[in-house]
């Protein structure tokens, strides 16, 4: 990559630990519920069943991880585009509005984003994936805009003098640059999508948050326990391996 | 060899530049100085097609450059800034690297110019060769700054107050290892300052600008022998200029063979500044300082008194810097 | 530096009115303008302009905003007013059409058929909002008077529901359940409000404590990122099973009204959630008053408590309201996933309307949740406004 590239600068390792350590209990609740058995037996001494079993756990994880990540797939490219396309010249007519969408957008409650989608688009799984679409894309395209606009001028303008092409600034020196910012745009709307599709299971998707609708429907606590782990687990192994990797970025000095 | 013919730019209705004409030779070291907003970086920045020109032509070796393509045009031409410009997410190696890699030079023509130009630089290659911009001092950033710009072999440096952010010192030292690069590679230079001591001290044309026209342009030591205006008198120093002058000549081209009188007991190397051998003779309290060269040998003799005859007959006519 | 060319006579057109301007044609003559259902439970059928305001009015809806893109093309201040008028002619006639629309699809003979907003209504209202946000932009109108624009436009239309807008769905799910609507805003702010204030109390203290003592903060931080990553949904469930357990079984935390279901948890976890954009802020505000500032305050000789009301807090102060503005907006949102604990607040007819496939009543929660975070985001954002001196950040 660079002349003789052997010489490294020694870098601190990023911590892993809790990565690791938060995926290994996600793993354990996972395929270990039935371990605690005693224990939410204790919770609920009366029910008729104590771990919920309408679908086994790695389904529901599986189908929360794919509406979040489809939703998030989408989010991510259109939003970098969009954020993208408004700051070059063909589309700058276009910044401020896209600006403001951004920052008004944010101000809509995920929920009644989430619960204005139904009547548009009807229940289940496709009207969460595009009211999650809707919603992540915001954070994602002000950050794009955020971390572009920081670029310092200067560098903007080195970029240009040593005859750089537009699209070579935009690859080479403008993204590298916006990336820590548009990660954290990214953490954000994922953080808040994992927290908005389990209200998906009020509108029909069958998810994580199915064990805990069905928990509070029926009084049975154990469910809700059993929903509310997984989620919160989930959510915050996705957030530390999103930590992992600004770690990583930030090691490549980049202020 | 660069050409402005009538150059002006207009920002809306206000007038940055206004018709200004200059030519710079080839292998030249040219100054644009002027108090900040007169103008001066703008036409710098004209020159690369930062920004384009409102009227008349801009010319390099011959060619109008708005019939260039600004990327070819640009990649030919260095470019360094007071703020380095250095991207931060690049070590020193990919920094100074870039313009060969954006020409697609082979791998190992790039590495070896690295290499090169570090060591040109005063940047021991292993110690700087994978540290990133923020690593570095000011004066480091700005070698690597230079570096970068040299980094292609272009005809043409253009440079914006490049040492203007840095301490007095380490200014100092880079304006006499930029002047000992020129001396070696010739290249055609344009440089803004507001600071004329370094303009003196590095141009061979000067340009002086205020509110985008060109007050006076010439030799360092023709502005100072004869300035147009208060106002450039006043930038080269008012009272001063004498000892501005002085700065800009040896003490061997001054000198006078060794008369039949006793040495004098101060001795001064032939290639120190007439400013300094002054400066010496008010220290010792003499008007007389024996010249020597590098091995210490005496080769001549400094006097006040003849100094002061000779300014007495050589005013009014102007002599190559 | 932006170069704008002066030429006054031939400003060159405005793609982003323009463009909104076809999005907006499209979506009337494109999409359902009003669907109508017998009853409130089954889908409504969904009927296109000329359907639903004759030729007549569909030539008039199209005049109008043919008007407003046309203008774009030459866009000059006078050009940008004429949009504005027109734009808000468009918002007051929105109603009119419902009523126009109401007249010829309902079956005077069916008293439960009712009126549902179609996609092109809701494209229409979110694209006009786009082209005022744009116009306030171009005409660099301030806050407040696009407020009162927007305040005025809502009378306008409240009013309309309220005279003449029986058939539609909105008004008639309102006026069946009016007292538990306004019971629930009620419930819904006051939730908010005691989070948010409480949160405030408890934030401020913890930030001074982080503050003063640099061993707090890194624990503090951590703690309070930790429980924001926990969802919503997720973080209430973990509070219902000990909550329930300790109203059931410790006596008198069962008399105050601790239990799993109903305020308790839902207090908790909001208060939770609305301590982190606090204590950040707070803390921020704090940390960015340049210490030269300070020791010049200092030096002109003035004492501890001066230094802190005099210089510290009024330049902290603007953060901090942004703080609340965050967190507050965030309650609105959050307090209405509550309602699924049963901590009442508007977000009872989200999921009530949710699981009974009545979707006018989930229109009635959702729209003045949404209201209700837009309010609070204007109304705080224009107090830090207010606070910040000379634009000072």
């Amino acid at each position: 990559m660079q002349a003789r590239g052997a010489v490294s600068i020694p870098r601190a390792w990023p911590n892993w630990l809790p990565a690791f350590g938060f995926a290994a209990l996600l793993g354990l609740a996972l395929f270990g519920m039935e371990l605690l058995e005693p224990f939410f037996r204790w919770v609920e001494p009366d029910a008729r069943s104590v771990i919920y079993a309408r679908a086994s756990f790695v389904d529901l994880l599986g189908r929360h991880l794919l509406v979040v990540g489809a939703a998030g797939a989408v989010t991510v490219c259109l939003g970098l585009i969009a954020g993208i396309a408004v700051t070059r010249r063909y589309g700058r007519d276009f910044l401020p509005l896209a600006g403001q969408l951004a920052s008004i957008g944010q101000t809509f409650p995920p929920v009644a984003v989430l619960a204005l989608a139904v009547p548009a688009l009807g229940f289940g799984t496709p009207a969460i994936i595009v009211a999650l679409m809707l919603y992540g894309l915001l954070p994602i395209l002000r950050n794009t805009l955020a971390g572009l606009d920081g670029v310092d001028p200067a560098l903007k303008e080195a970029a240009i003098a040593m005859g750089m092409t537009p699209r070579q600034r935009l690859w080479r020196v403008e993204l590298p640059l916006a990336a820590p910012v548009i990660l954290a745009g990214v953490r954000t709307s994922i953080t808040i999508n994992i927290a908005t599709a389990a209200l998906g299971a009020t509108v029909g998707a069958s998810n994580l948050g199915d064990p805990i609708i069905a928990g509070i429907i029926n009084a049975n606590m154990a469910y809700v326990i059993q929903g509310a782990l997984l989620i919160a687990l989930l959510a915050l192994t996705v957030d530390s391996l999103f930590d992992l990797l600004e770690q990583q970025l930030r090691h490549r000095p980049t202020d | 060899m660069i050409e402005l013919n009538k150059v002006s730019k207009r920002f809306n209705e206000a007038l940055a530049v206004n018709d200004i004409s200059l030519r710079v030779e080839k292998g030249s070291f040219c100054a644009l100085v002027g108090t900040s907003g007169c103008g001066k970086s703008t036409t710098l920045r004209m020159i690369n097609r930062l920004i384009p020109h409102s009227d008349g032509e801009i010319l390099i070796d011959g060619q109008p450059i708005e019939q260039l393509d600004p990327v070819k045009l640009r990649r030919r031409i260095g470019y360094v800034i007071q703020s380095t410009g250095l991207f931060p997410h690049w070590s020193v190696a990919r920094n100074i690297a870039l313009v060969p890699r954006l020409l697609k030079w082979p791998a190992e023509k790039i590495d070896a110019r690295v290499e090169e130009l570090m060591a040109l630089l005063g940047l021991p290659f292993d110690e700087f060769v994978g540290k990133y911009p923020h690593q570095l001092s000011g004066g480091q950033a700005q070698r690597v700054g230079v570096a970068r710009a040299l980094a292609a072999d272009p005809d043409i440096l253009l440079m914006d107050e490049p040492f203007g952010a840095l301490d007095p010192l380490t200014r100092d030292k880079l304006q006499e290892e930029l002047a000992r690069l020129q001396a070696r590679l010739h290249k055609t230079v344009v440089f803004v300052t507001h600071d004329m001591d370094e303009a003196l001290k590095l141009a061979d044309h000067l340009v002086v600008m205020r509110e985008g026209r060109i007050v006076q342009q010439g030799s360092p030591l023709t502005l100072l022998r004869h300035p147009a205006d208060p106002f450039v008198e006043s930038l080269l120093g008012g009272l001063e200029r004498g000892l501005k002058q002085a700065g800009l000549t040896r003490v061997k081209e001054h000198m006078t063979s060794l008369g039949p009188q006793v040495p004098a007991h101060s001795r001064i190397p032939g290639d120190f500044t007439l400013r300094q051998g002054l400066s010496m003779m008010l220290r010792d309290h003499t008007e007389r300082l024996t010249v020597v060269d590098a091995s210490d040998v005496p080769i001549g003799e400094l006097s006040l008194r003849r100094l002061i005859k000779e300014s007495q007959s050589e005013r009014g006519t102007p002599r190559a810097g | 530096m932006v170069i704008v060319n002066a030429g006054e006579r031939h400003p060159s057109p405005n793609v982003v009115l323009i463009a909104l301007g076809i999005v907006m044609l499209c979506a009337v003559w494109l999409l359902g303008v009003v669907s109508v259902a017998p009853n409130r439970i089954v889908p409504g059928t969904s009927y296109p302009l000329v359907a639903a305001l004759g030729m007549p009015g569909a030539l008039l809806v199209t005049l109008l905003l043919g008007a407003m893109t046309a203008l774009a093309l030459r866009p000059a201040r006078i050009h940008y007013l004429a949009m504005l008028l027109l734009l808000v002619m468009v918002l007051l006639l929105m109603p009119f059409g419902l009523m126009v629309a109401g007249h010829f699809l309902i079956d005077p003979a069916l008293p439960q058929a009712r009126l549902g907003l179609g996609a092109a209504y809701w494209t229409l209202s979110f694209v006009l909002l786009l082209y005022l946000v744009e116009l306030r932009l171009r005409l660099a109108i301030k806050r407040l008077p696009t407020a009162l624009l927007l305040v005025a436009v809502a009378l306008a239309w409240w009013l309309c529901a309220r005279l003449w807008l029986d058939d539609l769905a909105l008004v008639q799910e309102f006026q069946a359940r009016r007292g538990a609507f306004f019971s629930a805003v009620g419930q819904h702010v006051l939730l908010v409000g005691v989070a948010v204030g409480s949160s405030l109390l408890l934030g401020l203290a913890l930030a001074l404590a982080m503050h003063r003592f640099h061993r707090l903060r890194k624990a503090g931080f951590a703690l309070l990122n930790f429980l924001q990553t926990i969802p919503s949904l997720a973080l209430f469930g973990l509070l219902l099973a000990p909550l329930a357990w300790l109203g059931a079984n410790v006596a008198w935390l069962g008399n105050l009204g601790v239990s799993g279901i109903g305020n308790t948890p839902a207090l908790i976890a909001l208060i939770a959630y609305s301590l982190l954009p606090i204590v950040r802020n707070t803390f921020i505000a704090l940390q960015q008053v340049r210490p030269d500032t300070l020791e010049a305050a200092t030096a002109m000789g003035m004492r501890g408590h001066q230094r802190f009301w005099q210089v510290r807090f009024p330049l902290a102060l603007p953060v901090l309201i942004e703080g609340v503005r965050i967190t507050t907006v965030q309650a609105v949102g959050l307090t209405a996933v509550a309602a699924l604990i049963g901590a009442g607040g508007l977000g009872t007819f989200i999921f009530q309307g949710l699981g009974q496939a009545a979707m006018d009543m989930v229109l009635l929660g959702a729209l003045p949740i949404v209201a209700m975070a837009l309010i609070a985001d204007a109304a705080l954002g224009a107090l830090a406004d207010i606070t910040r001196h000379g634009g000072a950040s």
